[in-house]
C-alpha cells in the first residue's frame, strides 16, 4: 500500500513532525532548555569558572554521534514523561532557584531524553554523570566541599608527616611542618582531582558499556581512592615544601603523577567490574 | 476508493544517518549563537568590600576607562629664612571615554599645614572650603551623586592625606593645587627640606579588627617593582636667606642649582623625565659661616586675621661638651626584618646596626630584637657589649633576610616588658621603615614606658614613614634618624653617639619679660640632646600702635654648668610673617594630637576640629572641599572610582605587600585532563585489544 498523506496544513506539518529524526526531538528539547547553557556559558565565559565541562561536552557529543543510527523511533513513554517533567521543572526553576541548580535539572532532562530513545541495555547514569560534569560545577564544588576536603587533607598528611618522624602540626587548614609554614588553601583542596576522577569513571563506564548497578557500587571507591590521592600528594608536596622553596614544576610532576596513579586504578576498577558483571 | 489529492509538494523523507547527524550539528549550532546573542552572565565585583591591605595594580578595567588619571604633580617651594612656603599641583586628565572619580593617596611632610585648596577646571578657579571631615564628605557625596565636578581632600595620617576628584569627564584637566607651609629646623647648622613623594605600601596586621589597624586608605594599588610611574614629576625650589647659601645638595636626586654660594639660590631637578617620584626628595643646605636664623619674629595680626598677634623663637644651643664621665648604658636595639625591609633597605640596616653596635663601650650591655610577624631576641638577657658579643649579634644580623608582616606594637610590648635594674638607663633604638598603620598605638606604648626607657628611631628607606620615626622619638623623649642608604649609616650612628654621651640642655626653661605671651608652644621644652635649636612659638598680646618690646630669657643646665640666653623683643616685628598663624596652629594641633594618642580615642577632636576651621588648617577632623556648582555629567551612578597606582618605593621589594606562602596546589587543568584522557586512551585501546585477541 501506498504511504498515506495528509493534505490538511495542520496535518502536513504532523507529518513532518512525526517524520523528524529522534536526534531531532532531543535537539529542540536542547534548545528548549537554552537559558541554562546561556548561563552556563557565562560561567565560563567570564572566567568564573573552569572550562572543564567543555571535555565531557565533547565526549557526550562524540557518544551522541556514534549511537545515533540505533536510536529508537518511538520513545520509552515513561522516560519521554520523565524528560517533560524535568525539563518543566528546569524551566520553572529559573524563577525560584539558583541557575545551578536549573542547569543540573536541565541536564538531567536532556540524560532522560537520552534514555527514552537510546537502544535497548545503555546504561543511563554515566551518561547523566557526564551532563552534570559539563555544567560549571567545579567553582560551586569548590565552594561548599572546598573546606571541608582540605581540612581532611591537612590533617591525614600531618598525621602522615608525624609518623615518618616530622614535627608536624595543623592549625585550621594550615599545616607547620618542621617550623615552616605550608597552607592548603582552595587549590590544594582536590576538587579538580575529583572531577577528574568522576570524568575518567563516567567516560570509561559509558565507553566500556557498564551497567548502571555495577556503576553505583564502585563510584563510592573513587571518592575514596581521590581522596587517598590527594592526600598522598598534599603530603609530599609539603614534606618537600617544608625543606626550601619548592619549583612550580615539581608541583605540576607530582600532582599529575597521583593523578595518572588515581586514574589507571579508576580504569582498572570499571573494567574489572564490566568483567565481571553478567554478559 | 475516491482518488487522492494530489499534494501541492513532496513528502519529507526520513533522515539519512548523515542527514541526522547533520541537524544535530545544526541545532547546536543554532543554540551556540543564541547562546552568544544574548548577553552573557558577567561576574560584577564593582560593589565587592574592597581588602584593607596595598595590592597589586592590575589595568584590567573596563576599556574606555582611564587607570591611571594623575598626570602630573608639580612642586614650586619658596624657602624664606626658615619657613618655606610650598604650593603642589597635581593634574588630573581623564583620557578615556568614561567620566571617573580619581582617587589619589599621597604623602606630604610631617611638618606641613596645609592652609589652601584650589581647583582649576579649563578658564574657572574653583576655592576649596576647610569642613568638618564628616560634613565634607557628605557635601562631596552629594555633589558626586549630582554629577557636579568636586573636589576632597582628607587627612589619615599627619603625613598620609587622600585626594578624590569626582565627575572627571572626558577630555577634563582638572588641576588641584594645594598649598602648605613648614618651619624648616636646622641640625647641626644644616638646613633640610624633604618632600615626600610617595606613601610605601603600609602593614595592617591581621588581627587588627579595627579600622586604626587596617584603614581602608591603606588598600592602595602599587606598580611593579622597577615599573616606573606614569605621572611625571617636577620640582623648583627657591631658598632666599639673609646671607649666603652653600653647600646646597641633594641625597635622593640629581639637581641643578641657580644661584649657589649667593642669598637667593634656584635648585631643580637636572632631568624632569626621570622617574623621581618613588623616592622623598631631601635636600641639604647651610648658610655661610654655618649660621643659623636664630632669634625672634613677631607677626601683629590684624582684623582680617582675627586680631591675633603670633611669635616663633629659635634659638642656638651651645655647643655640646663631651661628658667627663659617661655612666654605662643598656641598648635595647628593636630591629624591623619584615618583607618590606627585605633587600636593599634590610642591607642599610645591617651596616648602621654594625657601625651602632661596633661603636658601644665595654661597659655597656646591649640586646637585638629581630621583629616581623614575631619577635625573637639574640640573647634571654642584656650582655655586655664585649667583642665576641658584638661579632656574634653582627654575624646574626648578617644572616636575617626580610620577610613576614610588621608586628610593631607585640615587639615593643615585649621590650617593655624586659626586666631592668632601676639604677641602669636604657635607651631603645628602634630600627624600621615604618611601614604600618598603627602609629596611636606606637606612641602610647611609648609614653606609657616613658619613665623607664627613652627611643631613638632610625628610619631606613628611600621612603620612610616619617611620622613614625619622629612620633617615636617625639613619644619617647629620643631623637628621629633617616638613613637613605648604606652610606649614611655611620654618619648617623656617630651623631646617636655624640648625643648621647654629649645631652645639650636639660632642665630648659623660657619666659618672657615685658611681653605678654600666651598658648605657648611647646608648654614644657623638652632636653636638647645636641645640634637642634631650641623652637618656642605662640601668641602675644599688643596694645594698637605701640611696638613689642621686653625680652626672652632662657634658662637650662649645659654639661659645662648653667646656660643662659637672652632675646630682645623690639625690631623683630614682621608684618609678612603671617605664616606664624598656620605654623602656631599645626604645632598646637600636633600636641593635642600627642595628648590624644596618650588617652586614646578622639578625646581632642573637637578643639583640633576648632583650630582646623578657625586657622583653615587641614587636620584629622577637618577636609577641604571644593565643587562646581554645573551639572556635568548626566549618569554619575556610572563613573567608576579609579584608585591611583603608586609606584614601589625604592628599593623596596615586592615582598613589602607580602610574601607568599608555600601551598600545595593542583597541577594546571588543562595538563590533568591531557593526564586523564591518556589513561583512558590506553585502557581502551588495551581492552579493543584484548577484545580482539
Amino acid at each position: 500500500m501506498g504511504t498515506v498523506l495528509s493534505t490538511s496544513a495542520t496535518g502536513r506539518w504532523l507529518g513532518r513532525f512525526e517524520a523528524m529524526p529522534p536526534l531531532a526531538w532531543l535537539g529542540l528539547q536542547a534548545v528548549a532548555l537554552w537559558p541554562h547553557w546561556r548561563w552556563a556559558a557565562g560561567r565560563l565565559a567570564d572566567g568564573s569558572d573552569d572550562p572543564l565541562g567543555l571535555a565531557a561536552v565533547v565526549v557526550l557529543l562524540g557518544w551522541v554521534v556514534w549511537q545515533a543510527h540505533g536510536l529508537r523511533g518511538n520513545a520509552r513513554p515513561g522516560w519521554l514523561m520523565g524528560s517533560g517533567a524535568l525539563t518543566l521543572l528546569a524551566t520553572v526553576s529559573q524563577a525560584v532557584a539558583p541557575p545551578l541548580a536549573g542547569a543540573l535539572l536541565a541536564a538531567l532532562a536532556l540524560a532522560c531524553g537520552w534514555r527514552a530513545i537510546a537502544p535497548s541495555g545503555q546504561a543511563t547514569l554515566p551518561l547523566a554523570g557526564l551532563a552534570v560534569l559539563s555544567l560549571p560545577v567545579v567553582s560551586s564544588l569548590q565552594f561548599y566541599a572546598g573546606f571541608p576536603l582540605r581540612l581532611v587533607t591537612a590533617q591525614c598528611s600531618t598525621w602522615l608527616l608525624q609518623l615518618a618522624g616530622r614535627v608536624a602540626e595543623r592549625s585550621g587548614t594550615a599545616m607547620v611542618v618542621d617550623g615552616h609554614l605550608v597552607i592548603v588553601d582552595a587549590p590544594c583542596s582536590g576538587v579538580q582531582m575529583v572531577w577528574m576522577a568522576y570524568f575518567c569513571a563516567c567516560a570509561m563506564a559509558l565507553l566500556g558499556g557498564l551497567r548502571e548497578r555495577s556503576f553505583i557500587r564502585r563510584l563510592p571507591l573513587v571518592g575514596a581512592l581521590v581522596l587517598g590521592g590527594n592526600v598522598l600528594r598534599n603530603t609530599v608536596l609539603v614534606a618537600l615544601e617544608s625543606r626550601g622553596p619548592l619549583a612550580d614544576a615539581w608541583h605540576q610532576g607530582i600532582g599529575l603523577a597521583v593523578l595518572a596513579m588515581v586514574c589507571a586504578v579508576v580504569t582498572m576498577l570499571m573494567r574489572e567490574a564490566r568483567d565481571a558483571a553478567p554478559q | 476508493m475516491p482518488p487522492l489529492r494530489r499534494v501541492p509538494f513532496h513528502p519529507i523523507r526520513p533522515l539519512t544517518h548523515v542527514g541526522r547527524v547533520m541537524l544535530c550539528i545544526a541545532l547546536s549550532l543554532f543554540a551556540a549563537i543564541l547562546t552568544l546573542a544574548w548577553s552573557p552572565a558577567r561576574a560584577d565585583d564593582a560593589e565587592a568590600r574592597k581588602g584593607e591591605s596595598p595590592y597589586f595594580f592590575i589595568d584590567n578595567g573596563a576599556p574606555g576607562t582611564d587607570r591611571l588619571p594623575l598626570k602630573s604633580t608639580a612642586v614650586d617651594v619658596r624657602i624664606s629664612g626658615v619657613i618655606a612656603d610650598v604650593t603642589v599641583t597635581q593634574h588630573y586628565r581623564n583620557e578615556g571615554q568614561r567620566p571617573i572619580e580619581a582617587r589619589y593617596v599621597f604623602p606630604g611632610s610631617t611638618q606641613a599645614a596645609i592652609y589652601a585648596m584650589n581647583v582649576r577646571l579649563g578658564n574657572r578657579l574653583l576655592s576649596a572650603r576647610i569642613r568638618e571631615k564628616q560634613q565634607a564628605r557628605i557635601e562631596y557625596d552629594n555633589a558626586k551623586r549630582e554629577g557636579k565636578t568636586s573636589a576632597l581632600l582628607e587627612q589619615h595620617r599627619s603625613n598620609v592625606f587622600e585626594m578624590n576628584v569626582a565627575n572627571i569627564l572626558p577630555g577634563d584637566d582638572v588641576a588641584v593645587e594645594l598649598r602648605y607651609t613648614e618651619l624648616l629646623v636646622p641640625t647641626d647648622a644644616q638646613y633640610g627640606f624633604v618632600f615626600p613623594t610617595v606613601v610605601g605600601p603600609r602593614y595592617g596586621s591581621p588581627s587588627a579588627a579595627d579600622a586604626a589597624g587596617r584603614p581602608a586608605w591603606a588598600a592602595t594599588p602599587y606598580l611593579r617593582a622597577g615599573v616606573d610611574s606614569s605621572t611625571a614629576f617636577d620640582l623648583k625650589l627657591r631658598v632666599d636667606a639673609p646671607i649666603a647659601v652653600k653647600d646646597i645638595r641633594s641625597s635622593s636626586h640629581e639637581i641643578q642649582v641657580q644661584g649657589a654660594d649667593t642669598a637667593h639660590a634656584v635648585v631643580t631637578l637636572a632631568d624632569a623625565t626621570k622617574a623621581s617620584n618613588n623616592r622623598d626628595f631631601i635636600l641639604s643646605y647651610r648658610l655661610a659661616g654655618d649660621r643659623i636664623a636664630s632669634g625672634l619674629m613677631l607677626y601683629r595680626g590684624d582684623d582680617q586675621t582675627g586680631g591675633e598677634n603670633f611669635f616663633l623663637a629659635m634659638v642656638e644651643p651651645p655647643k655640646a661638651v663631651p661628658l667627663q664621665q659617661v655612666s654605662p648604658r643598656d641598648y635595647i636595639f628593636v630591629v624591623d626584618i619584615s618583607g618590606s625591609m627585605h633587600g636593599y633597605p634590610l642591607d642599610t640596616a645591617k651596616v648602621l646596626m654594625q657601625n651602632l653596635i661596633g661603636g658601644l663601650r665595654p661597659s655597656d650591655t646591649f640586646n637585638v630584637m629581630l621583629f616581623s610577624g614575631s619577635s625573637r631576641m639574640l640573647a634571654p638577657s642584656s650582655v655586655p657589649a664585649t667583642r665576641a658579643n658584638i661579632e656574634r649579634a653582627v654575624q646574626a644580623l648578617t644572616q636575617t633576610s626580610g620577610g613576614g608582616g610588621t608586628e610593631i606594637v607585640p615587639a615593643l610590648r615585649r621590650v617593655a616588658e624586659l626586666p631592668k635594674p632601676a639604677d641602669l638607663s636604657r635607651s631603645v633604638i628602634v630600627v624600621t621603615d615604618g611601614y604600618v598603620t598603627v602609629e596611636s598605638e606606637v606612641f602610647q606604648l611609648v609614653r606609657r614606658h616613658l619613665n623607664e626607657f627613652n627611643v631613638f628611631a632610625f628610619g631606613i628607606g628611600s621612603s620612610v614613614n616619617r611620622a613614625l620615626i619622629e612620633g617615636l622619638a617625639r613619644a619617647g623623649q629620643g631623637e628621629a634618624f633617616v638613613v637613605t642608604k648604606p652610606a649614611e649609616a655611620a654618619a648617623q650612628a656617630e651623631r646617636l653617639r655624640r648625643m648621647i654621651d654629649s645631652p645639650v640642655l636639660t632642665q630648659l626653661k623660657a619666659r618672657f619679660d615685658g611681653l605678654d605671651v600666651y598658648d605657648v608652644e611647646p608648654a614644657a621644652l623638652p632636653d636638647v640632646l645636641g645640634g637642634r635649636p631650641v623652637v618656642l612659638q605662640g601668641k602675644w598680646r599688643s596694645q594698637p600702635g605701640v611696638p613689642a618690646s621686653g625680652r626672652l630669657l632662657l634658662d637650662g643646665r649645659a654639661a659645662d654648668g648653667p646656660w643662659h640666653q637672652e632675646l630682645l623683643v623690639a625690631g623683630h616685628e614682621d608684618q609678612t610673617s603671617s605664616a606664624l598663624r598656620h605654623l602656631w596652629a599645626r604645632q598646637r594641633i600636633a600636641a593635642l594630637g600627642d595628648q590624644e594618642s596618650l588617652v586614646g580615642g578622639n578625646a581632642e577632636k573637637e578643639a583640633i576640629t576648632a583650630l582646623g576651621l578657625k586657622y583653615s588648617l587641614l587636620t584629622p577632623y577637618t577636609s577641604f572641599i571644593a565643587v562646581d556648582e554645573v551639572v556635568r555629567n548626566p549618569n554619575p551612578s556610572l563613573a567608576p572610582t579609579v584608585d591611583q597606582p603608586l609606584p614601589l618605593p625604592q628599593g623596596v621589594a615586592e615582598t613589602a605587600l607580602g610574601a607568599e606562602v608555600p601551598s600545595t596546589p593542583e597541577p594546571a587543568a588543562w595538563l590533568a585532563l591531557l593526564v586523564v584522557v591518556g589513561v583512558a586512551g590506553v585502557a581502551l585501546q588495551r581492552r579493543r585489544a584484548a577484545v580482539v585477541a
